[in-house]
């Protein structure tokens, strides 16, 4: 949206040539402009200026929708609402189980059973709806190298005897889940950025990152100077973007 | 009439011409009329044109202004600012305790900022105070609507739904218990469905699109007269992460608290913000600040600090004209934002006939 072209914000042809010639091209350049700024940069009055930042701001607003439109669009699918865990307690303290459309944050002490519950998070995630799962794809980023694909297969068969009869159903669960192994922070960045279309072409309905602290904690030494400003930024531009993927598309983080 | 050529909101361009032709005062220009203009600058008759009604605009809003009528400059006394404040609503927020550190509820043409580290109920109290904005007058609210435009993502639906049912519920309590004719007649408008729709959500994931959409509020706001509370949920998150050059993100947020504070004054309504905690430094330890750095501190008027102690959460008053600084405490419920200990102060008829704005207070529900 930031990155947004003058040009698709219906300006002016020699509008946005002048303004180009400042080096002003998106709209995020636009609007950070103060408005005597904008009067020197397009060399019109006050009035025309307030005019053109209206229409700038038209073009890279949100859209506006009431809260009463937001419940009914959840109510129409209940059930795509959240993600059972599988775990009554859980999910009535979660209202349901892993909520879709926003990130989730599992944290512990070491050897806990947090690989564990996100293997199992995947397995559920690849049961149809009919069983309370998602229907899709998984992708897994795995950063400690935890992820131990036998104990996929055994969690599966155990579970959901009835449903993982034959060899074939485990097979096809297991293909459907896509593991990345990302071991420093520019790869886990370079994956997130790269989800968007992965989720589109495979159809994923959960994403699920083991574990952001350790690459984080591993690269970023908070005692050095300058660091923990890196590290806060990389942060939260992975968490905005996250949040972005987990919106848009409706799924668990 | 006297008002020189330099300070009319002209193009740049045109002003430069202007001074090198010789022309001081908007009399001149007025007196020269468009084809002299465009002659002797080397315009068109058509931009002369233009520029004329332009500055014909101008004198006359300068015209307007000195008389002390309504224009941009609003003059008044301080009694009559006085009268304006004992009248204006509150907002309440359900937590009688924080409503009396307030002096009675979230002020209108004000900003309040909530400070507070995460997971302490900043947007809870923000969903509370969407809900709690829409109460008829009758009860003690301001009949307005909400603004909310959520730059992290939490605002959650059912959270509202559950909260405004509360709501409808408490004010179903009272209306029983006084049996008036105003307030059953303002129930049937105050249902859920009617809440939520008058809610106005934007989600905005970048500085960009929440500088666009503060752009475009004055707008919304006149197109909807009844809104009351605008809230932004997250002023810091968006303006923490991908910003090099901190002068800008400075000028912006200054910007940004410049607009609100026009928008909260010329439209009557009460602006929320949330701030995050950020960790400072000192030479031996280390204490939680709210973000976005000093300069920031003074946009808001009143400024709210919520942090835990242990397991109760404190929510302090940091900031405020008119209050003395306080702490309480407060409990999130299934409910909504409530108070520790529910108010065990049992309602009086004659009390309310004192001052018909303000709730009446009724026994809280036990959980």
């Amino acid at each position: 949206m930031a990155a947004k072209k003058l040009r698709r914000a219906q300006l002016s042809q020699e509008m946005c040539e002048r303004l180009s010639r400042y080096q002003i091209t998106t709209c995020q350049d636009f609007l950070c402009l103060s408005l005597l700024e904008l009067m020197k940069v397009t060399g019109q009055s006050y009035y025309e200026v307030q005019k053109l930042l209206c229409k700038v701001s038209r073009a890279c607003a949100p859209k506006m929708q009431t809260a009463y439109e937001m419940k009914m669009r959840k109510s129409v699918n209940p059930s795509s609402a959240f993600l059972s865990t599988t775990l009554h307690s859980l999910d009535r303290v979660l209202h349901g189980g892993v909520p879709c459309g926003s990130l989730t944050e599992i944290t512990s002490p070491p050897g806990c059973g947090k690989t564990q519950f996100c293997i199992m998070l995947s397995v559920l995630a690849t049961l149809p709806v009919s069983m309370g799962g998602l229907d899709g794809a998984v992708i897994y980023i795995d950063t400690e190298s935890a992820f131990s694909a036998e104990r996929l297969i055994e969690i599966a068969a155990n579970r959901f005897p009835a449903y993982f009869d034959s060899d074939e159903k485990l097979l096809c669960m297991s293909r459907s889940i896509h593991l990345y192994r990302e071991l420093t922070c520019g790869c886990v960045q370079k994956r997130i950025m790269s989800l968007e279309e992965e989720i589109i072409s495979k159809k994923v309905k959960l994403i699920i990152i083991d574990s952001v602290a350790s690459v984080v904690r591993k690269e970023f030494d908070t005692k050095l100077q300058g660091n923990l400003a890196e590290r806060s930024n990389f942060l939260t531009r992975g968490a905005s973007v996250l949040k972005y993927l987990a919106e848009e598309f409706s799924i668990p983080v | 009439m006297q008002r020189e050529v330099g300070t009319l909101p002209l193009a740049p361009a045109l002003r430069a011409r202007l001074a090198a032709a010789g022309f001081q005062t908007a009399q001149e220009l007025l007196d020269t009329g468009p084809c002299g203009l465009s002659k002797e600058i080397g315009i068109s008759r058509e931009e002369a044109l233009e520029a004329l009604q332009v500055v014909r605009q101008e004198c006359h809003g300068d015209a307007a202004r000195t008389p002390g009528g309504p224009g941009a400059t609003r003059k008044c006394t301080a009694l009559e600012l006085l009268e304006e404040e004992q009248t204006q609503g509150f907002i309440i927020t359900f937590c009688s305790a924080l409503d009396n550190i307030l002096g009675g509820g979230v002020q209108l043409t004000k900003i309040t900022e909530i400070c507070g580290a995460p997971g302490v109920g900043k947007t809870q109290l923000c969903m509370q105070l969407a809900v709690d904005v829409q109460i008829p007058e009758c009860f003690g609210g301001v009949a307005g609507e909400a603004v909310f435009i959520d730059t992290e993502g939490s605002f959650m639906v059912d959270r509202v739904v559950d909260i405004a049912a509360a709501c409808v519920q408490h004010c179903h309590l009272i209306a029983e218990a006084q049996q008036e004719e105003d307030h059953q007649k303002a129930l049937e408008t105050f249902t859920l469905e009617n809440i939520l729709s008058h809610i106005y959500y934007f989600r905005c994931r970048d500085y960009t699109e929440l500088l666009a959409q503060v752009y475009l509020l004055p707008e919304f706001l006149a197109e909807h007269s009844k809104v009351r509370l605008v809230v932004i949920d997250g002023i810091a998150f968006p303006f923490r992460h991908d910003f090099e050059d901190l002068s800008l993100r400075t000028r912006l947020l200054n910007g940004l608290a410049q607009q609100l504070i026009i928008l909260a004054n010329d439209h009557r309504a009460a602006v929320v913000l949330t701030n995050q905690m950020t960790t400072r430094i000192g030479q031996s330890q280390s204490t939680l600040v709210p973000a976005l750095g000093e300069s920031w501190g003074h946009a808001a008027t009143v400024r709210l600090i919520f942090h835990w102690d242990n397991t109760q959460r404190l929510a302090t008053l940091y900031k405020s004209p008119s209050q003395k600084e306080s702490t309480i405490a407060y409990h999130i419920t299934c409910q909504g934002f409530r108070d520790v200990q529910p108010a065990a102060v049992t309602h009086s008829p004659q009390g309310a006939e004192l001052n018909p704005r303000k709730r009446p207070r009724t026994e809280e529900e036990k959980q």
